[in-house]
């Protein structure tokens, strides 16, 4: 894969004027991104995990992209926490009806009906998501599971595989990962398991927000400004919802602010902005002095091990 | 806000540098990055919270997993993301120790340039650390350009002696393994100097550190070579077949004369798809849909080729062992090369190269993790007969294991046999 990257100045200049180079980043990234995607399409059961957040918008842009005009050959997968923001889950529903793409929803509720998950109070719901979505994995026999997960967003990511076996029990083994060799990747799973691919792996927050631009990606609107009641602690400002209500002594302030992620409710802060459109996003982006999972989501700041540990166990 | 159009452009135009960095904690490896990272401004104030300019503080922004901190080493490539107003750079960075060659060589795959970092201060005559050998005969074979960086210049109070005499032994080693663009720069990355601010020595009048990665050119581009794109699968609508894969060298367009597959099977492309919409040249390391003018029987692993093509069953190859399981004589391998999947065998070992001392091993019965030897592999399938320097998108080859599915050789072929 190594020469895919190279950036020639003259072809800037000299190319044709429909000539595509693989020269710029947002071409580059793109190209690698539908390579790996379309590696998929030997794989009988593979289905893209769909929340309706910007990763998975971008993903199911290319996967769309990269079947085209045949229909992407994937499942639309989400599990849901029963604490997500209905404006994501509307969108996840209206993407679904438009793609034509079968949505499978499957709820960590029901996992704790069934007994498979027991919360606790170091145990969010986000954690839980991991049965539940190995529960759902094996439901459907899904062989593959493909993620919007990026290297940049926390340091267990960084070591992610873009093609990453999980084992018969859906675990990551991060000292046991296969060597991942140019783009050759090793597609070969064994009864039972599964591969989790990750195309966005070497995009970064800016690059999604420069090809939502460049594509004209629709987004939930909670990632644009809006005014929210919230309560500031630690640094973070927490959304007040049904789900969350805040303390009777809490001083509930409306502020302009935007989300950079959208997960669990429970566990993920807006920040305080007044960027109303995807350009002014990402020129806060480019800027930005706190990083995207340090500045949102509180299951990440518990520890520095935390996402390595959900993964461990099967999270995405 | 409505300055965003312009950083916009200037990222999205801008170079890619993909390096990768050999060395171990010792010689300051993982301060080096976190130095690159905090000095070219890209480090979160929530990543950098912890950071003084104390060296374990710097070294642990690297260390991503709960066991590389608990044991204070790095095990896995870690994949890091920056850039400067000229350049985006994704840093592969692997661990230094004997042990873990096998993930050397795999950020050396993804990557363009290797940064070697060495340990001024522990180079007593000019002779170099083996681990510095092997670092850089791995760059060699790869196909990699070398920046070295001499790290803890302010140990040996910036002697441009001890420098020169280290710059000396590299250069013999480069000439001994045939590496070229070999350039070194004396830092300290404890204190910042000549990684992205210049400092430390006034005699350098040379290019620091971040200069001379956004100054990389990598191998030479492949654009001017011949065409190859191995086909990953076949689209349809009501009247068309789409063939989609990456071109891996040279450039497509339609109206081009091309052979397919082993057979060299003539076509002629009539259109060349980018994204959906239909262009006249789409270049190496563009994902394209091609139709031909009339059908064809084309499959997964086939590729399509400027004529001229040669095919060979059998090549002689370097191969890296990856695996814990060592290579067992008259086992069958699956063997990838672009998107095709074969049996194959390791005939023979013509040699083990010693990655420390450059000699060349015979005899050799046996290949264990981390070995490298000159091999000849036999295919059950016609494969390209390309070579890794001529071609490195499908002059490289992967093993895996099919009964334990694991990736167990990185290949470049050196010549075909037949």
């Amino acid at each position: 894969m190594r020469l895919a990257y190279k950036f020639d100045d003259d072809a800037l200049v000299s190319g044709e004027a429909a000539s595509v180079r693989a020269a710029s980043r947002l071409e580059r990234l793109e190209s690698e991104s539908v390579y790996i995607l379309r590696e998929l399409a030997g794989f009988a059961r593979p289905a893209l995990l769909f929340s309706g957040g910007k990763d998975s918008a971008v993903l199911l842009h290319l996967a769309i992209k990269a079947f085209a005009p045949q229909r992407a050959p994937f499942k639309l997968l989400h599990i849901d926490t029963g604490h997500n923001f209905p404006e994501v889950l509307a969108f996840r529903d209206l993407r679904a009806r438009q793609t034509g793409l079968q949505l499978i929803v499957r709820d960590v509720e029901d996992s704790i009906r069934r007994g498979t998950v027991h919360l606790s109070a170091e145990r969010s719901r986000n954690a839980a998501q991991a049965v539940t979505l190995l529960e759902a994995q094996q439901e459907f026999e899904f062989d593959a599971l493909i993620g919007g997960a990026r290297r940049d967003e926390e340091r267990a990511r960084a070591k992610e595989r873009v093609f990453s076996h999980r084992d018969a029990f859906g675990a990551w083994r991060p000292r046991a990962q296969r060597p991942e060799l140019w783009g050759l990747f090793n597609r070969h799973i064994g009864v039972g398991e599964h591969m989790r691919v990750f195309p966005l792996s070497n995009w970064t927050e800016a690059d999604i927000w420069a090809y939502i631009i460049q594509e004209q990606i629709e987004l939930p609107s909670l990632y644009y400004a809006h005014e929210r009641e919230v309560v500031r602690r630690d640094g973070l400002l927490f959304p007040v919802t049904a789900l969350t209500p805040a303390a009777n002594d809490a001083a509930v302030e409306r502020v302009i602010v935007r989300f950079r992620t959208v997960g669990d409710i429970t566990c993920t802060c807006p920040v305080e902005s007044d960027a109303g459109s995807a350009e002014q996003v990402l020129a806060e982006t480019l800027i930005a002095t706190v990083s995207e999972r340090g500045a949102t989501r509180m299951d990440d700041r518990a520890n520095a091990a935390a996402m390595e540990r959900r993964k461990v166990e099967g999270y995405f | 806000m409505d300055g965003a159009i312009l950083p916009l452009r200037a990222g999205a135009e801008s170079r890619q540098v993909r390096f990768m960095t050999a060395g171990s904690v010792d010689d300051g490896k993982s301060t080096l990055i976190g130095r690159l990272l905090l000095d070219a401004g890209v480090l979160m104030r929530d990543q950098a919270a912890s950071i003084g300019d104390d060296e374990e503080d710097l070294a642990a922004l690297t260390d991503g997993l709960e066991a590389e901190r608990a044991q204070g080493i790095t095990i896995d490539v870690a994949y890091r993301y920056f850039e400067t107003p000229r350049a985006s750079f994704i840093i592969a960075d692997a661990p230094g120790h004997e042990q873990y060659t096998r993930n050397m060589v795999t950020a050396a795959s993804v990557s363009d340039v290797a940064v070697i970092v060495i340990d001024a201060s522990r180079v007593q005559g000019g002779a170099l650390k083996r681990q510095t050998r092997r670092h850089a005969a791995i760059a060699a074979l790869m196909g990699l350009d070398v920046i070295v960086a001499v790290n803890k210049m302010d140990l040996i109070d910036w002697s441009q002696e001890r420098f020169e005499d280290i710059r000396t032994a590299f250069v013999d080693v480069a000439g001994a393994l045939n590496l070229s663009g070999v350039v070194c720069v004396p830092v300290s990355a404890r204190r910042g100097d000549n990684i992205v601010r210049r400092g430390g020595a006034d005699w350098w009048h040379g290019a620091s550190l971040i200069e001379l990665l956004e100054q990389a050119q990598g191998p030479a581009s492949r654009r001017d070579a011949p065409l190859r794109m191995p086909i990953q699968a076949m689209l349809r609508d009501v009247t068309s077949r789409f063939y989609v894969g990456r071109v891996e060298a040279g450039s497509v367009r339609p109206g081009e004369s091309v052979v397919v597959g082993p057979q060299a099977y003539p076509a002629i492309i009539s259109s060349v798809r980018v994204g959906g919409l239909p262009v006249s040249r789409a270049e190496a390391g563009t994902s394209v849909a091609i139709e031909f003018d009339d059908e064809r029987d084309v499959t997964r692993g086939d590729v399509v080729a400027a004529p001229g093509v040669r095919y060979a069953r059998s090549v002689v190859a370097d191969v890296c062992w990856l695996d814990e399981t060592p290579w067992r004589a008259g086992r069958r391998y699956t063997l990838r090369q672009g998107t095709l999947e074969t049996q194959a065998l390791i005939e023979d070992i013509t040699f083990v190269h010693d990655v420390e001392d450059f000699s060349r091993r015979d005899g050799a019965s046996s290949l264990s993790l981390n070995d490298i030897a000159r091999v000849r592999v036999t295919a059950r399938d016609s494969i390209l007969a390309d070579t890794f320097a001529q071609s490195p998108g499908t002059g490289a080859f992967a093993l895996f294991d099919p009964q334990t599915n694991q990736t167990c050789a990185a290949g470049m072929i050196r010549e075909a046999i037949a």
